[in-house]
Order: C-alpha cells, then structure tokens, then sequence
C-alpha cells in the first residue's frame, strides 16, 4: 500500500503541475476576447436603455435586444459566427428602439387629442364670448339710445321715434327759429351726429286760427327753417325731409288756448336705422 | 435446400448493399438547406411589405431582400451554416423594416393631429382678430 501511495505520488505531482499549467495555458487563450463590434452593439445598447422614455415602451424588445448582444459578446473562433451575431444584436437593437419611438407615439396621441379638445373647447368659448359680447354691446347700445331719446323727450310710437317741438321756437306768425330755440334742437343734432344712420321727416303744424293756406304755408316754412337749421349743423341734407302739414292733423281741441297751443308744433320723425329696414 | 441458402444469402447481400448505400448516402449528404430559417425569413419579409415597408423603411427591407438572396446562393452552393446565418439576417432586417415603418406611420399620425390642432388654433385667433 505504502509504495502504491509512494509510487502513485510523482504522476499526482506531475498531473497537479500540468492542471496548472493547461490552466494557465486555456486562461492566456480564453481572456475574454470580444468579436469585434460587439463592444459598439453593447454601447448602441446602453444608450436605448438610458433613454427612460423609451426604455420603458419595450421592455421585451430590449431584452430580447439584451439577450443577443450578450450572446454577441461571448468570444468566438469561428469569425462568420461572430459577425453574424454582432449584426442580429444590432438590428434586434434598432427594432427595439422602433418599437419603443411607436408606443412612445402612441402614448403622445392621448395628449394630442386633449388638445385638439381644448383647442375647440377654447373655440367655442370664443364664440360664445364674442356672442354675449356683442349682446351686451347691443344692450348697452338700447340703454345709451334710450337715454339719448329721454334727452330729447322723444317718443316711440307707430310712426317712429316722434320729437315735439313746442311753439317756443317760433314767434306768432313767423318762420324763423327764436334765437333761444337753438338750444332744444341741440340735442337733436347730438342725437342725430351720434346715429348716422337714421333719417329724419320735419313736419309743421298750426292751429285753425287764420286761413288753412296761410297755415299750411307757414307749416311748410317752419319745417324748412328746422330743417335748414339742422343742415347748417353739418347733418346730410339727404337725411332731411320737411313737410307742411297746416292745420290738418291737430293733437288737440283747437276751441281752447290751451289745446291751440298744443297743436302748434313741429315733430320731428326719426326713422328706425336704415340697415334695419 | 440449396434454394433456400442461396436465397438467403442473396437477401444477406441486398441488405448489405442498401446498409452500405445508406452510409454513403448520409456521409456523402450536406447537412439539410435551413428550410425554416428561409421560410422565416420569408414571412417577415411579406409581412413588412403588406405594412408598406417598400414605402417608410425602403432600405431595410431591400437589405432583407438581398440577405435573402444570398441566402439562397448558400444554399446552392451548399454552405447550410451560412445560408442559415443569411436568412436569420434577412429575417431580423425584415422586422425592423416593419418595426421602423409603424413608428414612421405612428409618427406621421401625431405630426397630422398637431398640424389639424395648430390649423384650428390659427382659424381661432384669425377670428377673434377679425371681430371688432
């Protein structure tokens, strides 16, 4: 036994030394050799995978990518085999990465969506802004014509906005404005400056005292002496009709003074805006 | 007696022969064509073409094409190892033709609702300029 042991020891040593050495030898031959190329795919790999947008849209593609560029990695005698794997990392890769940029687009679309929604939402905000908006200007336009018409003391009635224009204007039996008149019809050239659109029809009138044809005459000419007196404020003749109605459409009973002095008057006709009508 | 020797010996023969054939068959045979690598390679790339890769990812699939066909030239010369590494490649540039050509059509999508988004904007404020 003893020699066996003995005997048996210098083939163990002589094994021992040569396990070393083939180990020595295989590690000098297998020190990780990359194929080449296969350093660029792990980097190309790497960049996908810090990309945290993308990175996280393909989780399977990239691992599948991460699988080949590993087996792509293993050295490799036979260089075809090598080459081959580096190019199946590469385009498993770059697949990857498609896949990623589509879901990615996906994703986006939500957003996209969203704000075609606002976009129309805010469109149609707009428009009902500009609705109530131009409804309130109109509003405010009737207040503000309102007031101007109490200014004047006018009145609506079937005819149109109708102004009256007391007997004060003129001295008995003459055409021609009193001095102190102006100041009534003031507010008339106001209103009508500031409504450009509406027409005007001047009507005189008179009481039954004298012949009608001299009162129809002086109606006539109390009308054009209104009418010449707005023309001499700037505003458009072609605005201005003015009509003598005598003593033919009384307001009231002519058998009192009081009724006479009623029915000695202009009025002044405002017409509804031309682009209404 | 003799017949029946004879024959057997005969039948001895023949299966010697078709044993013999059968040996040099299959030492003389190069390995199978990579028929499932090619037909893979094939449907990846008829897919990618009824994705209209021709049209969003022109290259890839042409570089498919030609992987293919060299592939094929492999196989006639009987270099299955190769001609299997060709298809595999072929295949793998067929997907990412596909690949490529939907985030193409994904992308082209998005740029789509932006510039229908940015139209309506436009109409918005031109409108809005407009009113008085």
């Amino acid at each position: 036994m003893k020699t066996t042991t003995f005997n048996d020891r210098k083939p163990a040593s002589a094994l021992i030394t040569m396990a070393v050495a083939s180990a020595l030898l295989a590690s000098c031959a297998s020190v990780p050799v990359q194929p080449a190329g296969a350093q660029d795919a792990r980097s190309k790999l790497m960049q996908l995978q810090s990309e945290q947008a993308l990175a996280s849209r393909a989780p399977l593609a990239i691992k599948d990518a991460d699988a080949a560029v590993t087996l792509a990695e293993q050295p490799q005698g036979d260089l075809e085999l090598a080459a081959h794997r580096v190019y199946i990392a590469d385009r498993k890769i770059d697949i990857a990465r498609a896949q990623a940029e589509t879901k990615l687009a996906e994703d986006q679309r939500a957003s996209l969506t969203a704000q075609r929604e606002d976009a129309r939402l805010d469109s149609r905000t707009r428009e009902a802004d500009a609705a109530h908006a131009a409804a309130a200007t109109s509003a405010a336009k009737s207040v503000d014509l309102q007031r101007q018409l109490d200014e004047l003391q006018a009145k609506m009635t079937d005819r149109g906005i109708v102004l009256t224009l007391g007997d004060v204007l003129f001295a008995t039996g003459r055409a021609d404005l009193k001095p102190e008149a102006t100041g009534n019809l003031a507010a008339l050239v106001t209103f009508l400056n500031s409504n450009p659109s509406r027409t005007v029809l001047i009507e005189g009138h008179t009481d039954n005292v004298g012949s009608s044809e001299a009162n129809l005459s002086l109606s006539q000419l109390r009308a054009d002496s209104v009418r010449a007196y707005l023309v001499g404020k700037g505003i458009g003749s072609s605005r201005l009709a003015a009509s003598g109605k005598g003593e033919a459409v009384p307001v009231a009973d002519n058998a009192s003074a009081m009724g006479r002095q009623e029915n000695r008057r202009v009025e002044v006709i405002i017409s509804e805006p031309v682009a209404a009508l | 007696m003799f017949t029946s020797k004879e024959h057997r010996a005969s039948r001895l023969g023949i299966s010697a022969g078709i044993a013999s054939a059968l040996i040099l068959t299959a030492c003389a045979s190069t390995p199978p064509a990579p028929t499932a690598a090619l037909e893979a390679a094939q449907l990846a790339m008829s897919n990618a073409e009824r994705a209209e890769a021709g049209r969003y990812a022109a290259a890839e699939l042409a570089e498919a094409r030609t992987k293919f066909a060299a592939a094929d030239a492999a196989v006639l010369e009987e270099k299955m190892i190769k001609a299997e590494q060709l298809a595999e490649q072929s295949r793998t540039e067929a997907e990412l033709a596909s690949a490529r050509t939907a985030a193409v059509k994904a992308k082209l999508v998005n740029e789509e609702m932006s510039r229908s988004t940015g139209t309506l904007i436009d109409e918005m404020q031109r409108n809005a300029g407009e009113k008085p």
